[in-house]
């Protein structure tokens, strides 16, 4: 018996230390929800430009990535918790507040667009007063529209914000005219068109212009700054470029390119 | 030898005395009736004695052992090991039978026997059919109660307090929830005990039946024992002015 | 992604479904039993504080409770076990709002026994326990199967409140999934594992009817 003890307690040592000879684990918070950033690729592992720039950065740090799927109302107290070290899913840095969490450098532009149907008569940002208007529950757009965001007056002239849990559902909604447009990042704005064609576009001005970037937790401002020095080397390889474009994303707001 | 001995009983319900200062003495063999109006506290008599209820004032005793004793006018009970053995002094058979619905006719029988006094399986069983038997239900000991007619469920019930092997059994209304043909069935059974000397307390509405199966009837009303002694004398010949007018009501 | 491969995907994540689905109905149904008692007991303040809880537990969203199970106990004192364990958490949060639910069944069903089957079993010399164990709780069980096979109905479906807190069960999987592709047929597919899971369950409880129907 005494034998048998000591053996399960021997193989769970080498386990453990096998597990530390592995070097670090780095989990990405994602929300799977959100092509083409982040989400569940065809062959079911996730995948997305945030994933696999993620990927490449922990390449050259020789970390083990790990993608941890996140539920996007509760992010930061799950970051909090110590579920994953940083939310890294197209997250508009400008709502973070920097006192508490250690905020990467902006990666990309985020513009918000207004996307409507062929026929909605909608062409200018003006038009959409009194229209009513799809956004998706706590998306950078939501919370720039609402009381308090920065683009609160112009999500105030909207006939009525209609807020949706994810943009599928949303976006199906604008197809069976239930709503006259949609308040959306661009990229995922660009998606939805390349995917349903020309009866979809984007109004050519943004109604604001928003930044993406990784958040940390307050105490990790030297991952951080590592993660940004692995992804700078990406940048100059030309890396951050040639898989916005894999993704379909506008090389326009690759505001680390320019 | 005094089976049951209850002396000054009183209860109350909400300060309202149901039961004044009653007392009954019933004796090995005797089979007593009690009679009265509904109200008058002849169930609530009975259901003080059998510890369903708890009396406020007064002393009980089974095989002169104490159960409650009176301590200046307050009842004090004895304790839960003590009320547990003498439990097993009588049986009870209610107005509505309260058969176990989901055991079998012999399992609602023969299930307190093995479990709360420990007696032998096979014996417990012998003796549960032979009362089967007595009571003309051998062939339905596998039958659920909802399977019988209510004079049935009320022989099981009555095979059910038999089977404890109890030195009494009281009997609360017995034939009261039943169809007037199915009373004689029942009333024919009780008689079947009184004729084996079996000691008995029934409180009942069949008049004639009190008169001739028992050897002492209790007229109570109002809380109190208005009028008690022989059968014959109280149900023909009632003195008291309430008895008359009670009785005048079942002929 | 194919037909096939969505379906794949998702039977992956039904196994999770599957076990908070019974590890809920595992701890919750005696759980429910055991707060039942003490909701009806005479000790005052047990009797009222249980009470309290089986108002706070229906009246509060389960998605409100997964939330203060798993997060509460880090931000009160840090404790951060319930976050690392997922399912550990959910189990508990499911555990105890269907706990709660069960609690007023059982309630119902014990105080709708007749006072006569107490008296009958008191006057033969049962015990308390051996009267409840015996003679209530076996008819008492019978009574409640409808209304438990509701609320069994019920928790299938909301296993997939765990996606509160991301935890991929099969509905989370098949909502990335619909987002990915743009596709509503993993919704399709969810209420097809839904309707054959319920279809199980109603079966399942449905002979444990016919079991019980031998007395009325």
């Amino acid at each position: 018996m005494k034998k048998l003890l000591a053996a399960i307690l021997v193989m769970m040592f080498a386990l453990i230390a096998c597990a530390g000879a592995e070097g670090t684990v780095f989990r990405m918070g994602i929300d799977a929800e959100y092509p083409p950033y982040s989400y569940m690729g065809d062959d079911g592992s996730y995948t997305g430009y945030d994933v696999e720039m993620c990927a490449k950065v922990c390449e050259i740090l020789g970390w083990t990535q790990e993608v941890v799927p996140i539920n996007w109302d509760t992010k930061l107290i799950q970051l909090d918790a110590e579920e994953m070290d940083c939310i890294w899913s197209g997250l508009t840095i400008d709502v973070i507040d920097p006192e508490a969490y250690t905020i990467s450098m902006a990666y990309s532009d985020n513009s918000q667009m207004i996307l409507t149907k062929k026929g909605s008569g909608i062409e200018k940002l003006d038009d959409v007063s009194g229209k009513r208007v799809g956004v998706q529950l706590g998306t950078s757009a939501d919370i720039l529209l609402s009381d308090g965001g920065d683009a609160a007056e112009f999500g105030a002239s909207f006939g009525e914000l209609v807020r949706y849990e994810n943009y599928n559902i949303a976006f199906t909604e604008l197809m069976a005219g239930a709503i006259d447009a949609l308040a959306i990042d661009i990229g995922v704005a660009n998606g939805k068109i390349a995917e349903y064609g020309e009866d979809y576009y984007c109004v050519a001005e943004p109604f604001a212009a928003e930044k993406y970037g990784i958040c940390f937790r307050k105490a990790d401002a030297e991952m951080c700054k590592q993660v940004e020095d692995a992804f700078m080397q990406l940048v100059e390889d030309g890396t951050y470029v040639s898989l916005a474009e894999k993704y379909g994303l506008d090389t326009a707001n690759l505001c680390l390119a320019k | 030898m005094n089976i049951l001995e209850i002396e000054h009983c009183r209860k109350q319900f909400d300060g309202k005395e149901v039961l004044h200062d009653i007392s009954l003495t019933v004796s090995e063999g005797q089979v007593v009736s009690i009679i009265g109006p509904s109200g008058s506290g002849k169930s609530t008599l009975l259901r003080c004695a059998t510890l369903l209820e708890t009396m406020d004032g007064g002393s009980l005793k089974y095989l002169g052992k104490s159960a409650v004793r009176d301590e200046g006018g307050r009842a004090v009970y004895a304790s839960n090991a003590e009320l547990h053995q003498l439990r097993s002094c009588f049986g009870l058979v209610f107005q509505n039978f309260n058969l176990f619905p989901h055991y079998t006719v012999l399992k609602n029988i023969t299930e307190a026997p093995m479990l709360i006094q420990k007696r032998d399986k096979a014996e417990v069983y012998a003796t549960a059919r032979d009362l089967l038997s007595r009571m003309g239900l051998s062939d339905r000991e596998d039958a659920y109660p909802y399977q019988l007619s209510g004079g049935q469920q009320q022989r099981v019930s009555i095979a059910r307090a038999l089977a404890m092997k109890p030195k009494m059994l009281f009997f609360d209304e017995p034939t009261s929830a039943l169809d007037p043909e199915l009373t004689g069935e029942i009333l024919k059974v009780i008689r079947g005990l009184a004729a084996e000397h079996m000691t008995m307390v029934i409180v009942t509405h069949e008049m004639a039946f009190a008169r001739d199966v028992s050897d002492h009837v209790i007229f109570m009303d109002g809380g109190v024992i208005v009028e008690q002694g022989n059968p014959t004398d109280i149900i023909n010949n009632p003195t008291h002015e309430r008895t008359i007018q009670f009785l005048s009501r079942f002929n | 992604m194919t037909l096939t491969a969505m379906i794949v995907k998702m039977s992956e994540g039904l196994g999770r479904t599957c076990a908070i689905f019974f590890l809920t109905l595992l701890f919750s149904l005696p759980l429910g039993l055991l707060v039942a008692l003490m909701r009806m007991s005479k000790n005052r303040v047990v009797s009222a504080i249980t009470s309290a809880c089986i108002s706070i537990l229906r009246g509060t969203p389960l998605m409100l409770q997964l939330i203060a199970v798993a997060y509460g106990p880090f931000y009160l004192f840090g404790y951060t076990l319930l976050v690392k364990e997922k399912l550990l958490a959910i189990i508990i949060a499911f555990s105890l709002n269907y706990a709660a639910y069960f609690a007023e069944i059982y309630r119902g069903g014990i105080e709708s026994m007749p006072v006569g089957q107490y008296e009958a079993a008191h006057v033969l010399g049962y015990s308390k326990g051996q009267t409840f164990m015996r003679i209530i709780l076996p008819q008492v069980v019978k009574r409640i199967l409808p209304s438990v096979t509701n609320e069994v109905i019920t928790l299938v479906k909301d296993t997939s409140m765990a996606f509160t807190l991301a935890y991929m069960e099969m509905f989370s999987i098949g909502k990335q999934i619909a987002n990915s592709q743009s596709s509503f047929l993993p919704f399709v597919i969810a209420g097809v594992f839904y309707y054959l899971m319920n279809s199980i369950v109603a079966f399942a409880m449905s002979r444990c009817e016919k079991a019980l129907s031998y007395y009325r």
